[in-house]
């Protein structure tokens, strides 16, 4: 767990007011009710909170997902 | 004359963007269009590049004005066609159903002005910063496939969100629909339900009559379970969507294979039993066929005169 994750959670409890310990690494966007649109909004917040930007495209299908597009746009 | 950024990037005479309806917006309708001031555009739906690059040279040999055509971005051939509109050199690329931002770099690079529909602020933000030239915020009266916000309350939060010209779609069928969407901060209007009638609208005439005949209760959104929700005239099809929909024993591929080629039986076979009719809540709004050009002009005329009437309802 590390702080790109944390985050995420944060912003998926903040988008849908669900429980923070129902957003797991492998939980699926479709699975927590979060669609293309949340996405859209949430990546906003995170490019904003880490200084990045990031390329929306398909296949970022899980939390995990995120969390490695995030980590993969700060390590380089 | 209205004045509009769309018109002078684009360089047409009227911000009026006739919507890229699959199995609907062909090159003739496009290029009607065109050729009545406003923006044509041809629809690449799911089709391959070798349909869309005969509807573009069809559409060359009909007007010599600027032309679009909507990539509809969950489509198979979305990479063939994406650099087919680069070889091609379309003036206008309009998108649906997705981000383009992987092909936006390509297009601007190429020249040609990229206009994505949008459902939300949030992807408003993201297209611009990809240097779209003008969003399109559709609101959920639209036909077709459709977002959750509607035009009255999406179009000025989008305005106050973007720099760059926001037009407004879904529900605008006549002046008074365009007057108010330049009320709300848009320069400028993409219509589609308005265009199904058009006497260049080669759709089955079944259709055109369906859409003539609605009224404003008879629109219907299914497929929220499959998360591309769509509007359509109510009828046996919709209703046994619907149906299968609420039926949790039928599978999410069932119902996805039952909807498929409904919108071509509609357009091309006139099935009004089979077909998926996609029209707008303002179907009712749409009352005969007619010319392009006269919906153009007649839309134009009466946005423009209501415009300048409005000053006179301040008395005080």
């Amino acid at each position: 767990m590390n702080n790109v994750f944390e985050k995420i959670v944060e912003t998926i409890v903040d988008a849908k007011g669900i429980d923070a310990a129902s957003v797991k690494p492998e939980s699926t966007f479709k699975d927590l009710n979060v669609d293309s649109l949340d996405i859209a909004e949430m990546v906003m917040t995170l490019e904003d909170e880490f200084g990045i930007t990031i390329e929306l495209e398909e296949g970022i299908a899980t939390v995990q997902d995120l969390v490695n597009l995030i980590n993969e746009r700060i390590a380089g | 004359m209205l004045k509009s950024r769309v018109c002078e990037a684009i360089g047409i005479r009227y911000p009026i963007f006739q919507g890229g309806m699959a199995w609907v917006s062909d090159a003739k309708l496009a290029a009607a269009v065109s050729n009545a001031g406003g923006l044509g555009i041809i629809s690449a739906m799911n089709a391959d590049e070798n349909y869309v690059r005969d509807q573009i040279h069809l559409c060359r040999t009909l007007t010599d004005k600027p032309f679009g055509v909507n990539i509809m971005l969950m489509s198979p051939h979305v990479e063939a066609v994406s650099n087919l509109v680069i070889e091609e050199k379309v003036p206008v690329v309009t998108t649906g159903a997705g981000l383009p931002g992987k092909y936006m770099p390509a297009w601007i690079e190429a020249g040609i002005k990229v206009v994505p529909v949008v459902p939300s602020v949030a992807i408003a933000r993201r297209v611009e910063r990809g240097g779209a030239m003008a969003v399109i915020a559709e609101g959920t009266e639209s036909g077709g496939h459709v977002g959750e916000l509607t035009t009255m309350a999406l179009v000025p939060q989008v305005v106050d969100a973007v720099s760059i010209p926001v037009l407004a779609a879904g529900g605008i069928a006549d002046g008074r629909g365009m007057a108010a969407a330049f009320m709300l901060g848009a320069e400028g209007v993409q219509c589609g339900t308005r265009f199904l009638s058009a006497n260049e609208c080669g759709i089955h005439e079944n259709y055109k009559q369906k859409v003539i005949a609605a009224r404003d209760i008879d629109t219907q959104v299914t497929g929220r379970r499959l998360g591309h929700p769509v509007r359509a005239l109510r009828n046996p099809f919709v209703n046994k969507f619907a149906e299968m929909e609420r039926d949790p024993a039928v599978t999410d591929e069932q119902l996805a294979a039952f909807g498929t080629g409904a919108v071509r039986k509609a357009a091309v076979e006139g099935d009004v039993q089979g077909g998926s009719f996609l029209a707008g809540q303002i179907a009712a709004l749409v009352k005969r066929e007619q010319p392009a050009q006269e919906i153009v002009d007649e839309m134009m005329n009466e946005c423009e005169a209501i415009l300048i009437k409005a000053a006179e309802r301040i008395v005080e």
